[in-house]
C-alpha cells in the first residue's frame, strides 16, 4: 500500500486570472485573492503554501518590459506581507514566503522570520533562494549577480549567521518572573560575534524565541551547490518533477547527501512540483489542456516567464526547431534542465505546448483518475509527496476549486493525503508521515 | 463655529504589552492579536494613525550589558513592525497604519517594494516612518563596526528618499489597463527604468509591484536636531515632535512650517504631532495619585535611564541621581538627549526623570478626561496646532479603554478631535483640516 504523502501549493503574489473566461482579477493588490484561497487549501489540509517572489521586471524576452508586463509576470509584490495575512487567516496551514539571501541583511531577514513565526503560531517557513538574475542584483545597485557557486558559498553563510541569531535566545530566556519583576532573563541571552567570509553580526537578535524555535526551511536546489545547501538545511524541498526516474534519482541524492550531513532523511520531505488538469470526464480534461497549451498567448507567456528567470531571450529561437543544446544560465539552472528536460530533439513549440510549466509528469483527467495517477506515481518515487502549481502560472477560484473541492478528496478517499491535521506546527506537520 | 478639531496618533512599539501589575495582561502580545485589537480600538475613537516605533538591538548602554532592558522589557524583545502592520491594516478600514523603518539598514529596493506592497494591502492607509536609527549596536547586528556620523546619515536619507520616490513614481497612474482585446495586464510604456546612480545608493528600476493606492506612503519623522528638522520639512507629512510645554511647541512647529516654506511646501500639508501621556482619573485626585505612584516606584528610575541611554548610547547609571548632568554629546537622537537633559536648567538628574515622567512628554496631562481634553484644547489654541501622539511606557486594555472610552468622548464633545472619517487614504485624512 501507498503511504500517505504531503501537499503544498506554489503560487506567486501576481494578478489572479483577469483576462480569461474563469476570471476578473487584477483589479488590486490588496491580497484578498490569495487570503481567500489559503483558507480552501487549509479546508483541503494542505501542509503549506509556498509564495514565490522576484525582485525585478525583466526585459529577457525580446529585450524590452513589453511581453513581461503585458502578460502580468509582473507586477509581483512582496510576499512577505501576504504571508502574514494568509497566517493571520487561518489555524493549520503552512505559510512559506520566498525571501532571497542575496537581498536581505541577515540580521533584518532572522528578526522577519521570528516575527511571523509568532504570529503564525509556528507555521511560518521561509523558501530560501540566493536569486537568479542580473536585473534584480541592478535594483540593488550592484551590476551584476555573484557566481552561481559563490552565491551558493555566500547563502551557506548566510543560513549559518541566521541560525545563530535564531540560537540566541535560549528556549526559556522568557521568564516573565511576577516576584522579581523579570520579563527576560538576561544570562539567557547571547551576543554571536559571528564574523565570517562574507557576514557580520553582533546579536542577539532582538526578538522573543519563535514557536518553531527556527522557521521550516524551504528550498529549492538542483544545481550541485543548491543540493548540497538544501541536504543541510531543508525541511522541504521544492523538487523538479523529470520524470519518474529522474525524481527517484534526485530524492536518493538528497538523501545522500543528508546522511552525509549526519541528518536523518526522513527530516525533509520533497515535494514534487506538478500541474494537475481535472475535469467532469477524460474527454474534456484533455480539451482542456489542449486548449490552454496551444493558446498562442500561452505560448508567448511562457517563453516570457522562462526567459526572465533564465535570462535568456527565448525570443531568438525559432519557435519549430530544436533549441541549440548549448544554453546555459547563471541564473535558475534547475529550471531551465527541466524546462529543456521535456524533449530532447523535440521543437521549442513542442516543449511549450506539450506538456505546460511542469509536466514532465502530466497528471491530466477526472479527478479520479489523476488521484490514481499521483498515487502511482508516489509509489515508485518513494515520496514525499506533490506541490501544486497552476498549469498556466495563472490562478483562477475555478482551478483551485477543481483541487480543493475534485482531486483532494479523491486522493482523501484513497488514503494518500491527510484528512485531519493533528499537529500545529508547520515542521511537524511535515514530519507527521 | 470655527473647526477646532485636532489630529491625532498613538506612538507605540511591538513589545510585550504590561503584564506584572494588577491590570496588566500577559505580556505575550507576539501573535499580534493584542495590538490588532488595540487598533480596533483606536479606530473607533478615530484616530489618524497608529505608529509602531522600531529598533533593531537588544541595548546594553545603561550598565553595559542587557540585565536592566530584558528584565523589564523595556526595549527587547521588540517585533518587526512591518508584519504587525500587515495585520493591522487588514483589521481596520479607515485608519491609518505606520511602520517605522530605518533608511541605514534596509536597501532600498527591497524597502520601496515592500511599502508599496503595503499601501496597496491598507488600500492607502500605510505610512513609513523614516528613521535613519542611532544606536552603534544596531548598525554592529548589520556587520559595521559603528554608526555613520549624524548629519552624514541625514545626507545618506535625503538620497534614499529621493530613490524610493522614483522607484515608486516608476509606474505612470493608468500604467495597469487590463486590456482584454489586446490580452495587456501593463502597458509597458508606462513604467519605466529609473538608472539612478547617486552618491551612496544605485537602483535601476523599475519597481515590480503596481503604482500604490497613494502613489506613495504618507511620510511620517521625527526630527529633533536642525539637520533631522530640515530633513523633516522637506518630506514629511506628519511629524512626531517632543518639546518642552506650550512654548517649546510653538517654537518647534513654527520652525519647521518656516523651513517647510522655504523649501516651496505648504506648511499646512505637515501636521506636526506633540507626544504626550496623559494620565486619566475619574477624579483629579485619582489621577495625581497614579501619576505619583508610577514615579515612586523604584523600576522607575531604572526603566528611564536606559530608556534614554539607549537612543544616546550614553550610560546614564555612571550618573549621579542628585547631582546635575555634565556636558554631553550624542551621535545617536540629539533631539531626545536635548529635551531630556534640558541643558541650563540646573536641574538634578533626579528631576529631569521625574520631568521626563518616564516618557517624552510635551506637556504635563493630569486629570480627568474632561479636564485634560480642555488642556488639550488650550494648549493647541496657543500652539496653532496640529494634534498629539498617545505614548506610554507599556500598554494595556485598561490604559486604551481609558484613551479611547474616556478621553476621546470628552474631546469629542467639545470638538477637538474627530467623530468621522472622511477619507480613505492616510494622507488625505491628515489633510483634511
Amino acid at each position: 500500500m501507498t503511504d500517505m504523502f504531503h501537499l503544498g501549493w506554489f503560487l506567486n503574489f501576481v494578478a489572479d486570472e483577469w483576462n480569461g473566461n474563469w476570471g476578473d482579477g487584477g483589479r488590486d493588490f490588496t491580497g484578498d485573492f490569495y487570503v481567500e484561497m489559503a483558507k480552501d487549501l487549509e479546508r483541503a489540509k494542505f501542509d503549506y503554501v509556498l509564495i514565490e517572489d522576484k525582485l525585478m521586471v525583466s526585459t529577457a524576452y525580446g529585450g524590452t518590459m513589453e511581453h513581461d508586463l503585458k502578460h502580468g509576470v509582473n507586477p509581483k509584490h512582496d510576499p512577505v506581507p501576504l504571508a502574514v495575512l494568509m497566517a493571520a487567516a487561518t489555524t493549520r496551514l503552512g505559510v512559506v514566503p520566498t525571501m532571497s539571501t542575496s537581498f536581505y541583511p541577515p540580521f533584518l531577514l532572522a528578526r522577519l522570520c521570528s516575527t511571523i513565526d509568532h504570529i503564525a503560531r509556528g507555521r511560518f517557513g521561509w523558501n530560501v533562494v540566493t536569486s537568479g538574475e542580473d536585473r534584480s542584483a541592478q535594483n540593488f545597485g550592484m551590476d551584476k549577480l555573484y557566481e552561481h557557486d559563490e552565491r551558493y558559498a555566500m547563502a551557506s553563510e548566510y543560513l549559518e549567521v541566521v541560525s545563530k541569531l535564531w540560537e540566541s535566545w535560549e528556549p526559556d530566556a522568557i521568564e516573565r518572573d511576577y516576584m522579581t519583576g523579570t520579563y527576560a532573563n538576561y544570562k539567557k541571552v547571547h551576543t554571536i560575534d559571528f564574523e565570517g567570509k562574507y557576514y557580520k553580526s553582533r546579536g542577539p537578535l532582538n526578538t522573543a524565541p519563535s514557536p518553531q524555535y527556527r522557521p521550516t526551511i524551504a528550498q529549492a536546489g538542483a544545481s550541485p551547490p543548491g543540493r548540497e545547501l538544501a541536504a543541510q538545511h531543508a525541511d522541504t524541498i521544492v523538487a523538479p518533477a523529470n520524470g519518474v526516474e529522474a525524481m527517484k534519482a534526485y530524492r536518493d541524492d538528497i538523501h545522500a547527501r543528508m546522511k552525509a550531513n549526519g541528518r536523518d532523511p526522513a527530516h525533509c520531505k520533497l515535494l514534487y512540483l506538478v500541474t494537475p488538469i481535472v475535469a467532469d470526464t477524460h474527454e474534456e480534461a484533455l480539451a482542456k489542456q489542449e486548449r490552454w497549451f496551444n493558446d498562442p498567448l500561452y505560448i508567448e507567456y511562457m517563453l516570457a516567464e522562462i526567459s526572465s528567470i533564465t535570462e535568456i531571450d527565448f525570443a531568438q529561437f525559432d519557435l519549430d526547431e530544436p533549441v541549440p543544446p548549448d544554453v546555459s544560465t547563471n541564473g535558475e539552472r534547475g529550471a531551465l534542465e527541466s524546462f529543456l528536460a521535456r524533449g530532447k530533439g523535440k521543437t521549442l513549440r513542442q516543449i511549450v505546448t506539450g506538456s505546460g510549466l511542469s509536466g514532465n509528469v502530466p497528471f491530466v483527467g477526472t479527478p479520479a483518475e489523476v488521484a490514481d495517477e499521483m498515487g502511482a506515481v508516489m509509489d515508485e518515487v518513494g515520496g514525499d509527496g506533490y506541490l501544486i502549481t497552476s498549469p498556466v502560472m495563472r490562478l483562477n477560484r475555478r482551478y483551485v476549486t477543481e483541487i480543493t473541492d475534485g482531486l483532494v478528496p479523491e486522493l482523501q478517499k484513497r488514503g494518500l493525503v491527510r484528512s485531519e491535521y493533528t499537529t500545529t506546527m508547520l515542521r511537524d506537520h511535515l514530519r507527521e508521515f | 463655529m470655527a473647526d477646532k478639531r485636532l489630529h491625532f496618533g498613538w506612538f507605540m512599539n511591538f513589545t510585550a504589552n504590561e503584564w506584572n501589575t494588577p491590570f496588566g495582561n500577559d505580556g505575550n502580545p507576539w501573535n499580534g492579536k493584542f495590538y490588532i485589537e488595540m487598533a480596533q480600538a483606536m479606530e473607533k475613537a478615530c484616530f489618524d494613525y497608529i505608529m509602531i516605533e522600531n529598533t533593531l538591538m537588544v541595548a546594553e548602554a545603561y550598565g553595559g550589558n542587557s540585565e536592566v532592558y530584558l528584565k523589564y522589557a523595556t526595549m527587547a524583545p521588540k517585533h518587526d513592525p512591518a508584519p504587525l502592520a500587515a495585520i493591522m491594516a487588514a483589521a481596520t478600514s479607515k485608519m491609518g497604519v505606520v511602520a517605522t523603518m530605518s533608511t541605514t539598514f534596509y536597501p532600498p529596493f527591497l524597502l520601496a517594494r515592500l511599502a508599496s506592497t503595503l499601501d496597496s494591502i491598507a488600500e492607502g492607509r500605510f505610512g513609513w516612518n523614516i528613521v535613519t536609527s542611532g544606536e552603534d549596536g544596531s548598525a554592529q547586528n548589520f556587520g559595521m563596526d559603528k554608526l555613520t556620523e549624524h548629519d552624514l546619515r541625514y545626507d545618506i536619507a535625503d538620497e534614499y528618499v529621493d530613490l524610493v520616490c522614483q522607484l515608486w513614481n516608476s509606474w505612470e497612474e493608468g500604467a495597469v489597463i487590463r486590456d482584454q482585446e489586446t490580452n495587456t495586464y501593463a502597458d509597458f510604456k508606462k513604467v519605466h527604468a529609473i538608472h539612478f546612480a547617486g552618491k551612496y545608493f544605485k537602483s535601476r528600476g523599475p519597481l515590480n509591484t503596481v503604482r500604490s493606492p497613494q502613489g506613495q506612503p504618507t511620510f511620517v519623522q521625527a526630527g529633533g536636531s536642525p539637520k533631522g528638522r530640515q530633513f523633516a520639512a522637506k518630506y514629511a507629512d506628519s511629524i512626531i515632535a517632543v518639546a518642552n510645554g506650550v512654548e517649546g511647541m510653538k517654537a518647534y512647529r513654527d520652525d519647521v512650517r518656516a523651513r517647510a516654506a522655504a523649501q516651496g511646501r505648504n506648511p499646512d500639508d505637515i501636521k506636526v504631532l506633540f507626544v504626550v501621556s496623559p494620565v486619566l482619573g475619574t477624579t483629579e485626585a485619582e489621577a495625581w495619585a497614579r501619576k505619583k505612584a508610577a514615579a515612586e516606584d523604584p523600576a522607575f528610575f531604572e526603566q528611564s535611564l536606559a530608556s534614554i541611554s539607549s537612543v544616546t548610547d550614553i550610560d546614564f547609571s555612571q550618573f549621579e541621581l542628585d547631582e546635575p548632568l555634565p556636558e554631553l554629546e550624542t551621535n545617536g537622537e540629539r533631539g531626545s538627549l536635548d529635551k531630556f537633559a534640558q541643558w541650563g536648567s540646573g536641574k538634578t538628574l533626579r528631576q529631569l526623570v521625574l520631568d521626563a515622567g518616564g516618557t517624552s512628554d510635551s506637556i504635563e496631562l493630569v486629570g480627568t478626561p474632561d479636564q485634560v481634553a480642555d488642556k488639550i484644547g488650550e494648549a493647541m489654541a496657543e500652539v496653532g496646532g496640529d494634534g498629539f501622539l498617545i505614548s506610554t511606557q507599556r500598554v494595556s486594555k485598561q490604559y486604551i479603554t481609558e484613551i479611547c472610552d474616556g478621553l476621546f468622548p470628552a474631546l469629542q464633545r467639545k470638538g477637538l478631535a474627530r467623530t468621522e472619517y472622511a477619507h480613505a487614504h492616510l494622507r488625505d485624512t491628515l489633510r483634511e483640516f
